[in-house]
């Protein structure tokens, strides 16, 4: 069964204000979450598996939007993170312009489908402006929450 | 040296199957890889913005496909999703990240002479041998 991405993003996952600018520091603040909700097992593995695929991949997908991601053993269980950056981070984006909105995707090896899905159904939903719209100016968790569950399909 | 090259993907097998080649070209040059999919520029007027975002979702699948076999083969990819006239569009692409070589399916709805008379760059059309 495929989970809704607002089901994969807990309340305490929302990051609305990081402090990190450099892209390791941003990341392990995003993975923060994850490990102490533990949904991250191994956080040096989970870290180390996220750099692997920022060595190799651009994931920043434009728009100001990174979707940082790992498929590793080191999770227990799929989840996400949001981050909000006023500042940017630099995500090695191809349009060159930093990401403001960033997603963090942990998920178990063997959840390949899925992992897939939400990589798909999460970049497909922040191309829309009206949503990155409402995650920069949403208040609270909640309404980072809202602004998904009321932009994603079922 | 080829150090970049560019793969038109899509759903159909034989657009996966050129793609796997080029990985693993990528893989044997240590070359870097743009996988773009091009979507119909007229989708979002002829079907509605729902069907759109359906058919995103659908080449976002396709990409992070490509973009998972590519980490798995240790081969720096960059995922475009794109939206336009296909020839037009790879021809720019092509252009404007510099890449050294364009591969696509032979069974590519483009056709051949016209990607080839257009393109900045050389193409392969890739055949997927036949199983014996």
């Amino acid at each position: 069964m495929l989970k809704k991405l607002s089901e994969l993003l807990s309340r305490s996952s929302v990051i609305l204000s990081l402090q990190a600018s450099e892209k390791t520091k941003a990341i392990a603040e995003l993975a923060a979450p994850l490990i102490a909700e533990g949904v991250v097992i191994d956080e040096k593995e989970f870290v180390a598996s996220i750099l692997r695929r920022e060595n190799l991949e651009s994931t920043g997908i434009g728009f100001g939007v990174a979707i940082p991601h790992a498929r590793t053993n080191a999770v227990k269980t799929m989840a996400l993170t949001f981050g909000r950056s006023s500042e940017g981070v630099d995500f090695s984006s191809l349009d060159g312009k930093p990401s403001h909105l960033i997603f963090l995707i942990a998920a178990p090896e063997t959840m390949k489908r899925e992992y897939i899905w939400t990589l798909a159904k999460l970049s497909s939903l922040l191309r829309r402006d009206e949503v990155r719209k409402g995650l920069y100016n949403a208040q609270s968790a909640d309404e980072v929450l809202a602004v998904i569950e009321q932009y994603e399909r079922y | 040296m080829i150090k970049q090259l560019l793969i038109w993907v899509n759903e159909t097998p034989e657009f996966h199957a050129a793609a796997a080649w080029t990985i693993d070209l990528a893989r044997i040059l240590s070359a870097q890889v743009y996988a773009v999919y091009i979507m119909p520029a007229d989708a979002r007027a002829k079907k509605g913005k729902r069907v759109n975002s359906e058919q995103e979702e659908k080449a976002w699948q396709v990409l992070y496909e490509i973009e998972d076999e590519a980490f798995e083969q240790n081969v720096r990819v960059s995922l475009l999703l794109e939206t336009g006239d296909p020839l037009q569009r790879l021809c720019e692409l092509s252009a404007s990240y510099k890449t050294d070589l364009l591969v696509v399916s032979a069974n590519c709805p483009v056709p051949a002479a016209e990607l080839v008379r257009h393109s900045p760059k050389p193409v392969i059309f890739y055949k997927q041998p036949k199983e014996e």
